[in-house]
């Protein structure tokens, strides 16, 4: 009898798709579900992720430390993606995150020809200057990047704006307008739907790192070079465009890699493995 | 190496920029209701000459404070406005919230959160004296912009000096977005909202969605 050489994928690979839909249906209008749970009605109030973090010119520790009260659901997000990122990789932002996963859809809908390809921009540079300035703009008292870009504020409302006056109230505003524009130049016309996700997401910066740290601890997205053949399939399938191939073997960023796991959907020499990494 | 570094400055310019630019036609208060007054974090202030405004007033009640609070945009001239609330689309009624109808906010109660949406669309002003356009004013082309009057005084002031005049056709000034509570009709939160001429508007306070 021949050896079965068929490995069954696991369902993070086989069902991401609806991970991501239901993900989608629970966290954004019509239903916005969780947010209901606490009086909300989006990511903006108890549950924003991005504000707490940053110090404000001119603020006291006490009202520091309110912002974390204030928003005390988006700070058990945010520590419960960090912590769940560093033992077993960028789950949240491949098969969870609403906003991302509504990005990635759209851009899948779309023709090809539409595309932008953004690999060239070497997203983690890209993403740092970004995300120093989100911190350092709000500390000095410059200005602010953290409402007025946001697309956590943004993508809710494009389905909200169907229902709500006031979710469409975003958009006649020339900073919902930039924000609208965001979402669809680096998401849903951007190869892979997730420029976004990998240029401008300070969660998804913060994320990243806790991914690079908890490397040697948890099971991350790896390469067997052995089985590699350079074909470069997986490279034209990553969404956040973290794997290069150099001397016919490919490598995987760990900085950008979220496990979407289409690269090992692709592999035909079942090179590429979500694992405890080895090197 | 290069690009990378070029790239981290290039990012780091942009959003510097972006941080920096400050949208005129919308602004963000934060606000405390209650009981003997309240209080808004800062005044929030826009630029005059705009077709249509966005002010997102965010308040919470502070104990003991409870009740229902009329909301409403004061100032002269008047303005046309239309308020929304940030609601569920579909209200599981899983917890409690006031409810908004008809400008009105419904069984305020200590710690409730509420965020309300003003759309302003200010009117278009006689710039010699400022009175609201209405529909039997004349109009006047000039530099490619229309400027209305409501007399022939005000229009031959005009045409002497126009300098004098110009930008004065568009809301400025000092507006209120009050919450007065129904039963007891005093205010339990008055947030300013100031109309400020071009370059006028850097001290806008933070700029929230």
């Amino acid at each position: 009898m021949p050896a079965n050489n068929i490995t069954k994928k696991s369902i993070f690979v086989r069902k991401r798709f609806w991970f991501m839909l239901i993900a989608a249906l629970i966290f954004l209008p019509p239903l916005s579900l969780f947010f209901q749970f606490t009086a909300d009605s989006n990511f903006c109030g108890s549950w924003c992720p991005r504000m707490f973090f940053v110090w404000r010119k001119g603020m006291t520790i006490s009202a520091y430390l309110l912002g974390f009260l204030r928003s005390y659901m988006g700070v058990a997000l945010v520590f419960g993606i960090l912590g769940s990122t560093f033992f077993f990789g960028r789950y949240w932002c491949s098969h969870l995150c609403p906003v991302g996963s509504t990005m990635e859809g759209g851009s899948r809908l779309l023709p090809k020809f539409l595309k932008i390809n953004y690999s060239s921009v070497p997203a983690p540079s890209f993403r740092y200057g970004y995300l120093a300035v989100y911190f350092i703009a709000s500390a000095v008292g410059i200005g602010s990047l953290c409402c007025n870009y946001c697309n956590f504020a943004t993508v809710p409302r494009i389905f909200g704006a169907a229902f709500m006056p006031s979710d469409m109230s975003y958009f006649i505003r020339s900073a919902g307008l930039i924000n609208l524009g965001l979402v669809v130049g680096l998401g849903f016309i951007a190869k892979g739907g997730r420029a976004y996700c990998n240029l401008l997401c300070p969660i998804g910066a913060l994320d990243a790192i806790s991914n690079r740290l908890g490397l040697k601890f948890g099971k991350r997205m790896s390469i067997d070079s052995e089985k590699c053949n350079g074909c470069n399939a997986c490279a034209k399938v990553c969404p956040t465009w973290s794997i290069e191939v150099k001397e016919k073997k490919a490598a995987i960023d760990q900085l950008s890699c979220m496990p979407c796991r289409e690269c090992e959907k692709v592999c035909a020499k079942e090179a590429i493995n979500y694992d405890k990494h080895t090197g | 190496m290069t690009k990378k570094i070029m790239f981290f400055l290039f990012a780091v310019c942009i959003s510097l920029l972006a941080a920096t630019y400050r949208w005129t036609d919308s602004a963000h208060s934060i606000g405390l209701i209650k009981a003997k007054g309240g209080e808004a974090r800062h005044a929030s202030t826009l630029e005059s000459g705009k077709d249509t405004y966005t002010l997102i007033a965010t308040a919470t009640v502070i104990p003991p404070y409870r009740g229902d609070a009329r909301v409403v945009l004061e100032g002269d001239p008047e303005l046309d406005y239309k308020i929304y609330s940030s609601d569920p689309v579909i209200d599981l009624k899983i917890r409690r919230q006031p409810k908004f109808k008809d400008n009105v906010l419904y069984d305020l109660r200590p710690k409730d959160r509420l965020a309300l949406w003003v759309v302003i669309k200010p009117p278009v002003l006689d710039p010699v004296c400022n009175m609201t356009y209405q529909n039997e004013f004349t109009k006047e082309h000039m530099d490619g912009k229309d400027y209305f009057f409501c007399s022939d005084g005000c229009r031959a002031t005009f045409m002497k000096n126009p300098q004098q005049y110009k930008g004065r056709e568009n809301v400025r000034g000092n507006y209120t977005l009050a919450f007065y509570d129904t039963k007891t009709e005093k205010a339990v939160l008055r947030v300013p909202l100031i109309f400020k001429g071009k370059g006028e508007t850097k001290d806008a306070g933070e700029q929230h969605h």
